[in-house]
């Protein structure tokens, strides 16, 4: 069953353009010129319910604009969009209360009020009765190790403390859909993967839907099961993060440290990324050539010690976006 | 309908209250500003004084009258303030892409933003005004009837500013218009309006209302007219609903922003 669906989003900005200097800024005044900025062009996907999905792309992609437009907060200029079978444009109070947004660089607590006190205010914007938010409140402290720090005022926490409230924030009314805009911005490797252990146990325990955007390709692969690239306003990828590991760019990279020397520069399917004599480091495009023919070259005689792993992430995403705009 | 009146209200009550809690934090700020405000208002009384010695009539206000207008002025000005200073921002908050936070909330994005701020000095005009009654001689009914006007003349003037502000979704910069506009309101509310005429008194009935915010009132305590009462609660009524209006058509040109922010 399909909780969101797109089809044909679109979303145009008009900037004024603007030449340099004090000349520029008096030509804008008298004869003020625009550009549009085709920041979504026509973009289409579903997603169904209880998937965590990550929605990627490079800066000023359409990311934002897109999930902006899925939660209510900009008007699209054309295309449609039914989230849980409303329409944002719409209904946007309706769809509040079905769904949860954090993002990572806009703080939505009172900094001065205890979290505790905020979850409050928040049950109040939900309309929910007092007896059932101290419920909620009591069941997501426990699930969020809150306990610490639930009476602290929120400007006094550390920033992985704060985006673990947020998140509480935003559950406080449980919500079918929620809308993480790079949740684990600025926090460090160990909150990051706390945080990232409590989305998944969310969407676990609650089977919330997640719609992810994050430029951490941790919390991307951590998390999602799939993955839709955005570039340029357009979706460039939708599949599945398994698929786009190991068969979109099909490399293997090989890490060996060798008795002798090989020379392996003028083999096709073979790419040298390091060689520091008897260190090795190739990869290797398993369209044109096999890894056991690749071993088959460096003579497994030959090898001291091996590696062999996939190409990471991060390079396949980089690689993706290279591409788009090489087009 | 009723319920969902009943929980914005319980929202923006909320709102309001922990705004107002974040401003007490330090009580040392909290209390000066509020002292301040009613001194530097009672600073501008000491020339009307001074007139008031040499002649017993300016602009056909007596000096009873003058000390209402002050009342009035600093009350509207006061409500208005200490419960929807934001409304005063808007411009900066649509600018800034602030709005984001209570677009994803169920309740109305206007009343929400609008009453998330308060203005601590705003508190000392709510007493001045107070204390202009006390001075003027009003008795408990006529302190009641104040007490309204300045209630319908706050909300007028935050739906002033909320026009104004709203104009921050078609133009850039349209914050200097919002301020030189609500600057406006204030800066011509403490005269008699007996010394403006022709092109400025239509002015100050209609484009610059501070005529409807300001004079009328004066009329209303002093001679009691219900017709002007009735022309201001309706001219409020008016006014708000065009606010909403023109807020909620600017909404949908509303293109937020990506700048990192915190809610302080």
């Amino acid at each position: 069953m399909s909780v969101i669906e797109v089809k044909n989003l679109q979303k145009t900005f008009r900037v004024k353009k603007k030449e340099s200097g004090l000349k520029g800024s008096l030509k804008s005044i008298i004869k003020p010129t625009y550009r549009q900025i085709e920041a979504v062009k026509g973009i289409d996907f579903t997603v169904s319910k209880g998937e965590m999905i990550a929605f990627i792309g490079p800066n000023g992609a359409g990311k934002s604009t897109t999930i902006k437009m899925l939660t209510g907060i900009l008007y699209p200029d054309s295309g449609d969009i039914s989230i849980l079978g409303l329409d944002p444009k719409k209904e946007r109070k309706k769809l509040a209360y079905e769904i949860g947004t954090v993002f990572g660089q806009k703080e939505q607590l009172w900094t001065h009020l205890t979290p505790y006190d905020n979850f409050k205010f928040f049950g109040a914007i939900y309309d929910i009765p007092e007896e059932v938010v101290e419920r909620k409140i009591q069941e997501l402290k426990e699930v969020f190790e809150l306990e610490e720090f639930l009476n602290t005022p929120v400007r006094n926490l550390s920033l992985g403390q704060r985006i673990r409230c947020e998140i509480v924030a935003s559950l406080i009314h449980e919500p079918k859909i929620l809308f993480l805009d790079e949740p684990t911005i600025g926090l460090d490797p160990v909150v990051k993967e706390n945080i990232r252990s409590l989305i998944k146990r969310m969407n676990k325990e609650y089977k919330t839907t997640i719609f992810l955007t994050s430029h951490d390709v941790g919390d991307i692969e951590k998390l999602c099961k799939r993955v839709i690239i955005i570039n340029h306003g357009e979706l460039v990828l939708d599949d599945t993060m398994e698929n786009l590991k190991y068969h979109y760019l099909n490399k293997k990279m090989v890490e060996a440290k060798m008795k002798e020397k090989v020379n392996l520069e003028e083999e096709e399917g073979i790419t040298i990324l390091k060689d520091k004599g008897y260190n090795l480091k190739i990869e290797v495009d398993t369209t044109l050539k096999s890894v056991a023919d690749a071993l088959k070259l460096l003579n497994p005689d030959n090898i001291v010690d091996i590696n062999i792993s996939n190409i990471p992430l991060e390079n396949i995403i980089t690689e993706i976006y290279k591409k788009e705009e090489e087009k | 309908m009723l319920t969902a009146v009943k929980n914005q209200g319980r929202v923006s009550f909320l709102s309001i209250k922990y705004a107002l809690m974040q401003e007490m934090l330090n009580r040392v700020t909290f209390f000066t500003n509020i002292l301040f405000m009613i001194l530097n208002n009672a600073s501008f009384i000491i020339q009307w004084i001074v007139l008031y010695s040499i002649q017993n009539n300016v602009g056909g206000y007596t000096f009873k009258q003058i000390l209402l207008l002050w009342g009035i002025a600093a009350g509207t000005y006061g409500f208005s303030h200490f419960f929807f200073e934001n409304a005063y921002d808007l411009s900066q908050i649509i600018n800034e892409g602030k709005l984001d936070a209570y677009l994803v909330q169920p309740k109305n994005v206007l009343l929400s933003s609008i009453t998330s701020k308060v203005k601590t000095s705003a508190l000392g005009d709510i007493f001045y005004g107070y204390i202009m009654c006390f001075f003027a001689g009003l008795g408990v009914v006529d302190i009641l009837l104040f007490t309204i006007l300045s209630i319908i003349g706050g909300i007028t003037l935050t739906a002033i500013a909320v026009l104004l502000g709203s104009l921050s979704f078609w133009f850039q910069k349209a914050d200097m218009i919002a301020e030189s506009g609500n600057g406006f309101m204030t800066n011509f509310a403490t005269y008699p309006d007996g010394i403006f005429k022709g092109i400025v008194k239509v002015l100050l009935f209609t484009l610059i209302p501070v005529g409807i915010v300001n004079y009328l009132p004066i009329s209303i305590l002093t001679e009691h007219k219900v017709e002007f009462f009735f022309l201001i609660f309706l001219f409020m009524i008016a006014i708000v609903f065009f606010a909403f209006f023109l807020f909620y058509r600017g909404l949908k040109r509303y293109s937020s922003s990506n700048l990192m922010s915190m809610r302080i």
